[in-house]
């Protein structure tokens, strides 16, 4: 009976605290979690967003960053790092924030992009920064004899609706360009993305790559590794298209 | 009153009032030491010129003034322990700081390990010179460096440890946040590294150093703090 009255106290007492939680405090959800919604916006993003960058003070905080993505901002051919040159500034923003709310698990990162090893003001400023990057280092390339294949697993699964084309995805609805990005960097993240070890995986994404094999990611990888950098394509592409 | 409705009496008097408020004000602050004399304390372990002679202490000159200022103030707080600056300290006003800091931070960094400018000295550099890197030959010397300026400008991809080039810059010269690496001593690299690693020096602002230096081993953090005593300023 005791124990019966005990168990009914702290239950009363954890349904306070769950409803005091909720109004207070904001708790993020990982990918496989009740209650996770892909790119469902943090507190902080909003306020990145709306705040905006300065890439002149966002040179400066990259050099925290640099020390890993290098001062080009094209990350290592090893794919350890990648290649942030060209990302939009809205999937930069998403991926700092969502990093920093522990909804993207990037334990690594944590140390040196989390409060306050750089400021809520800072993430606007980089990610403005570096979209004035471009690289002349050569990215990590997979097989050339995959890319046909790759191409090919690419268009029928449709992976061109959410990252375009020309592998540039869109900035609107943050999702990443993918063109240009190393091989082995893109291997990793359809892994952790399926697996779910990323954290934000996108639902979708995930049922998308669910039965590649070994084989079909490495050729996906080094379609996209070798696609040139979609800002190259797009202003190529703009005097012919006015 | 002898000087009543006296006007040099009054003048006097306001006068008089004066000279005691400057007395009372100068005896509230201490007498400031000049920074000529002030610098015999630090002299001693850090040379004149602020290039170390004795390995384990770190050469300040060309620091940063700011960055100087930071480290003077967390001696001070305790906020960063160290048995001999924690003597030294207190005999130092934390007005004296922004001083000291303009006169290190003007003085030029000299690369690899100086001799002691005085030859009867030198018994307590050899005792606290590292022994590994003196045992060591030419060629294991050469590798270890070469090793070191790896990870310096590429960082260790297997732990993913960052270049330490990436903030203290490819040159060393470091900024107002991070300090200015090259020439530093390397026994005293290896000392402040393996205190990040281990927790014993804490005040890295936002803990950065701590997790990079969790990133790498011994054999590593000798490497790279033999690689930074050859690192020159650039012109």
């Amino acid at each position: 009976m005791k124990n019966l009255f005990s168990i009914v106290i702290v239950a009363l007492f954890s349904m306070q605290a769950a409803v005091v939680e909720a109004a207070d405090a904001y708790v993020p959800k990982v990918y496989g979690k009740k209650g996770y919604v892909w790119d469902e916006m943090t507190p902080e993003r909003i306020e990145v967003l709306k705040r905006g960058g300065d890439p002149v003070k966002g040179k400066e905080s990259f050099r925290g960053c640099q020390g890993c993505h290098k001062a080009d901002a094209a990350g290592v051919r090893e794919g350890v790092y990648p290649r942030l040159t060209g990302q939009h500034a809205s999937v930069l923003i998403k991926q700092i924030t969502e990093i920093r709310a522990g909804i993207r698990l990037n334990p690594k990162m944590l140390p040196f992009v989390e409060d306050p090893a750089i400021s809520m003001e800072e993430i606007g400023d980089i990610a403005a920064y570096l979209g004035t990057l471009t690289s002349a280092r050569e990215n990590g390339k997979g097989a050339e004899d995959m890319s046909a294949k790759g191409k090919k697993i690419y268009t029928d699964n449709k992976c061109s609706r959410c990252h375009g084309v020309n592998g540039e995805g869109d900035a609107a609805k943050s999702f990443p360009a993918v063109a240009a990005q190393h091989y082995d960097y893109l291997i990793r993240e359809m892994k952790w993305i399926r697996q779910g070890v990323r954290g934000n995986s996108h639902p979708e994404m995930v049922k998308a790559i669910a039965k590649f094999s070994q084989s079909d990611l490495e050729a996906v990888a080094s379609y996209l590794s070798r696609l040139p950098d979609y800002r190259t394509v797009t202003a190529a592409a703009a005097p012919a298209g006015k | 009153m002898l000087y009543k409705n006296n006007r040099i009496g009054r003048r006097l008097s306001v006068f008089a009032a004066l000279a005691g408020m400057l007395f009372v004000s100068a005896a509230v602050q201490a007498d400031p030491v000049p920074l000529e004399e002030r610098l015999q304390l630090c002299a001693g372990c850090h040379n004149q010129d602020g290039n170390s002679v004795i390995p384990e202490n770190p050469k300040i000159s060309g620091l940063h003034p700011k960055y100087l200022v930071r480290q003077l103030e967390d001696f001070k707080s305790g906020d960063r322990k160290n048995p001999v600056m924690e003597s030294i300290i207190p005999m130092v006003d934390e007005s004296e700081f922004k001083a000291l800091a303009k006169y290190f931070s003007e003085q030029k960094r000299l690369p690899g390990l100086l001799a002691p400018v005085e030859p009867s000295a030198p018994a307590v550099a050899d005792a606290s010179a590292p022994a590994a890197a003196g045992a060591l030959s030419e060629q294991a010397k050469a590798e270890m460096v070469e090793k070191g300026k790896q990870i310096y400008e590429e960082g260790v991809l297997a732990t993913a440890a960052p270049a330490c080039g990436g903030c203290h810059g490819a040159d060393g010269a470091g900024n107002d946040k991070f300090p200015r690496l090259n020439g530093q001593n390397p026994a005293y690299v290896v000392q402040q590294l393996q205190n990040f690693k281990t927790g014993v020096r804490t005040n890295d602002p936002k803990a950065v150093m701590r997790a990079v230096a969790k990133r790498l081993n011994d054999d590593e953090i000798n490497a790279v703090a033999e690689y930074i005593v050859t690192l020159k300023e650039a012109e």
